[in-house]
């Protein structure tokens, strides 16, 4: 490799780099050029012709895609903020290795394992209003049915439980992950200062927690945005649109009613949130290591 | 040496047969690609048939699915292509005027007129006629009848106690079955929240979709047909027939929806997040005592192995209206009789072939040997085919349902309710002009704001109205309007 001249490596990288360009820039200029395009159907043959920002102001005059957007931050909000601090917690208490510890670090991961279909449908189940568990164990302690996935006012609660059971392993293991590579000096220098377990946990162990807690919330944040699959098994975006994500949103507008340009320009906002709060994560990370070296 | 030649000739003979009937055999060597949704359901007839046909034709069926959303879009991208990647297309008839008028369709009425096997005359005339053609020619095959009925628990409903009970309480008989949708209201009440089956369980009154992209739509303008479809009114169900303006917000739609979210009240637990299909179970499992679905609940009920309804289940043409608004005076018209005007939702699954296939007159033969009276009958009468009767035939042997599990008294009401709802004079199809699926999917997304309590019923299809006009108007009105009056069997304006 060491006697490769620049020509030769370029040459054999190019496949890779072909093919990646290929599968990924191809895509992206095709949904750019439907965003600005409205999509026909003329002689048998598919037509884009240009049409302007049209797609664009449809979209800021669309309540829908308002309350899409709304939904959407709601279950990134406070789904990754509970997953981060349960997925904490359980580091924590697995860090010590108490007893039993192999075994409850693969039981906490199980969940992230399943496919989010199985898990919409586990869930649906669960809190099916007429015949789930749920319901059954409230009725016999003399509580009425709470309606989990048919009250409006609960539902996007209901979608977010479940988000959070299935992707806190994934912040625990990231979590863990970062508690195991902290050098055990600065925990025995800040014992022999005699600190307190929770002085010791806000300046020695969250300060080295701060990257892999940044990578996690930003991986999480962005899987987050995109969330459709449990949505669309749970509730379908219902009840009316109490529960409809901005990728719900975009898939049914360009699969269900087929209207394939203004699904590219909602998935295409998507991506600007998602390039937004990974921009943001980025300039924390940064500062934070600006910190550091300070 | 005898035994020598004898072995010679033996195997000439057999060489001789086989490579006549490899002659005889038309389509040798051609792959026929053909397209729809994953099995079992609509896949599956194709999938049990294309065997003998191979071993008649030579050629080869190359059976290619995609999940339902993922249809339409695929079966875009491919007739846009040079060469079709699917020879046929087996497609919701509502998708047929987007496919038809953009020139992706191959007619078929040369092949048609030519076939002597596919019996078209036996087919219902308003599948033949209606559904498959467009400006007057046929561009698909049916493989499906589909239209909305009735279901009701026969235990319940006909109960004499029952009966006393009801007529002491509403001050009327329990009518069996249920002529109009207040009807359908009272006995949803009245059988709503107690087990009046004795099985230990509660027993609510009604059990229909309503979540969106659940197939709500559909039940909606079930609902909705009765109100509006003045007999000799066209068009009553989608748009003025004149000016292609929206009839989505009349008096009559509002009144539909009202009801349509009045009943929810008497509905299994729930409801508001189920689909069709679930529906179906529900039904089955003996939790409801009336239902709106396409023929599906009737088998899954006769049939099921889950189904603890078998026999209990009664068959009727949709309810409807004393009262039906006129379009053409703004009023609402009292009708001696209730308006019980069917519903062709849906408009049932149909084959048609690529413009850009390669091999459309083996495609063709395929959806011939597919369709033809003795395959087809075959196909709606098994189970999980998703088929249901489209043919004359298919009403009148008996055989079929009951090898299928149907007892002879139910298989009679149930082909009879389906046959009445798709003969009925003031039958209406579904709507089959460009653009059906974004039409729907803003009643849909109307029916689940309107349920969740979101929009009262007149501002959720006032909008409907809106966007309705602004898709025509996309999509132009004068070529909208065109299409709308042909789909009715109007002449062009």
């Amino acid at each position: 490799m060491g006697n490769l001249g620049q020509r030769e490596k370029r040459l054999l990288i190019s496949p890779a780099v072909i093919l990646l360009l290929f599968f990924t820039l191809f895509p992206f200029v095709f949904t750019l050029a439907l965003v600005f395009g409205k999509v026909s159907f003329i002689g048998g043959k598919i037509a884009i012709q240009f049409a302007g920002v049209s797609n664009w102001v449809r979209l800021l005059h669309d309540q829908r895609f308002w309350n899409a957007v709304l939904v959407t931050l709601k279950i990134v909000g406070i789904a990754v903020t509970a997953e981060y601090c349960i997925g904490l917690v359980l580091a924590l208490l697995l860090y010590k290795k108490p007893f039993g510890c192999g075994f409850f670090r693969v039981l906490y991961v199980v969940p992230m394992l399943l496919t989010p279909i199985a898990v919409g449908y586990t869930w649906r189940m669960i809190f099916d209003v007429g015949r789930g568990p749920i319901t059954g164990i409230l009725q016999r302690v003399g509580v009425n049915p709470i309606g989990w996935l048919v009250d409006p006012n609960i539902a996007l609660y209901s979608i977010i439980i479940t988000d959070v059971w299935q992707w806190t392993p994934f912040m625990f293991l990231l979590l863990y992950a970062g508690l195991e590579a902290i050098p055990k000096d600065y925990l025995e220098a800040a014992d022999v200062d005699g600190a307190t377990a929770w002085r010791k946990f806000v300046y020695v162990i969250m300060p080295l927690l701060a990257p892999p807690s940044i990578a996690a919330l930003l991986l999480r944040s962005v899987e987050c945005f995109k969330i459709v699959d449990i949505i669309y098994i749970m509730t379908g975006g219902g009840p009316g649109q109490a529960t409809e994500s901005l990728t719900l949103f975009g898939y049914n507008v360009g699969f269900r009613a087929f209207d394939l340009a203004y699904g590219a320009t909602i998935a295409f906002s998507l991506f600007f949130m998602v390039l937004i709060a990974a921009m943001f994560f980025t300039m924390l990370t940064r500062s934070l290591r600006a910190i550091r070296l300070e | 040496m005898r035994m020598f030649r004898k072995s010679v000739v033996l195997a000439l003979v057999v060489l001789v047969g086989l490579v006549g009937g490899a002659a005889a055999r038309k389509y040798e060597g051609v792959t026929i690609t053909v397209f729809t949704q994953p099995p079992p359901y609509i896949a599956k007839p194709v999938m049990m048939f294309a065997p003998d046909w191979e071993k008649a034709t030579g050629a080869k069926i190359n059976l290619v699915t995609a999940p339902w959303g993922e249809l339409y879009p695929k079966m875009y991208a491919s007739f846009g292509l040079a060469e079709a990647l699917f020879d046929i297309v087996i497609f919701p008839a509502a998708w047929l005027p987007d496919f038809a008028s953009a020139g992706f369709l191959v007619p078929l009425d040369e092949f048609i007129a030519k076939d002597p096997y596919i019996q078209w005359e036996d087919i219902l005339p308003i599948y033949r006629e209606r559904i498959v053609s467009w400006e007057g020619k046929v561009y698909a095959v049916p493989l499906d009848g589909d239209c909305h009925i009735f279901y009701y628990r026969k235990d319940a409903l006909e109960n004499p106690e029952y009966q006393a009970k009801f007529k002491e309480k509403y001050g009327y008989d329990l009518p069996v079955p249920p002529k109009t949708w207040k009807q359908v209201r009272d006995i949803a009440e009245f059988f709503h929240g107690w087990d009046w089956d004795g099985d230990g369980q509660v027993e609510y009154g009604v059990v229909e979709p309503r979540r969106y992209a659940g197939q709500a739509d559909w039940c909606f303008f079930s609902r909705t047909v009765g109100y509006v479809a003045l007999p000799g009114q066209p068009g009553g169900l989608f748009f003025d027939p004149e000016t292609m303006e929206p009839r989505i917000n009349s008096p009559g739609h509002v009144r539909a929806l009202e009801d349509y979210v009045e009943i929810m009240k008497y509905g299994v637990p729930g409801m508001i997040n189920m689909d069709s299909g679930e529906i179906r179970s529900v039904f089955a499992a003996g939790l409801a005592a009336m239902a709106i679905d396409w023929g599906d609940i009737g088998v899954i009920s006769e049939v099921g192995e889950e189904s603890t309804v078998r026999g209990k289940v009664g068959y009727a043409v949709l309810p409807g209206s004393d009262e039906v608004w006129d379009f053409s005076r703004g009023t609402w018209v009292k009708l001696a009789e209730p308006n019980q005007a069917g519903y062709l939702a849906f408009g049932g699954w149909v084959a048609g072939i690529a413009h850009n296939s390669k091999h459309i007159e083996a495609a063709y033969d395929f959806i011939s040997y597919l369709s033809r009276p003795e395959n087809s009958y075959i196909s709606v009468t098994t189970p999980e085919t998703g088929f249901n009767p489209y043919r004359y035939s298919h009403f009148e042997k008996l055989s079929g349902w009951i090898g299928m599990g149907f007892s002879a008294e139910a298989a009679e009401a149930y082909l009879k309710a389906i046959k009445d709802t798709i003969g009925h004079p003031n039958v209406q199809p579904d709507l089959r002009i460009p653009g059906q699926a974004r039409y729907f999917e803003a009643v849909d997304r109307a029916l689940s704001r309107v349920v969740a309590g979101e929009l009262t019923p007149k501002a959720a299809l006032d909008e409907v109205a809106k966007i309705w006009d602004q898709i025509t108007n996309e999509l132009g009105r004068d070529k909208q309007l065109l299409y709308y009056r042909l789909s009715l069997g109007l002449p062009p304006k």
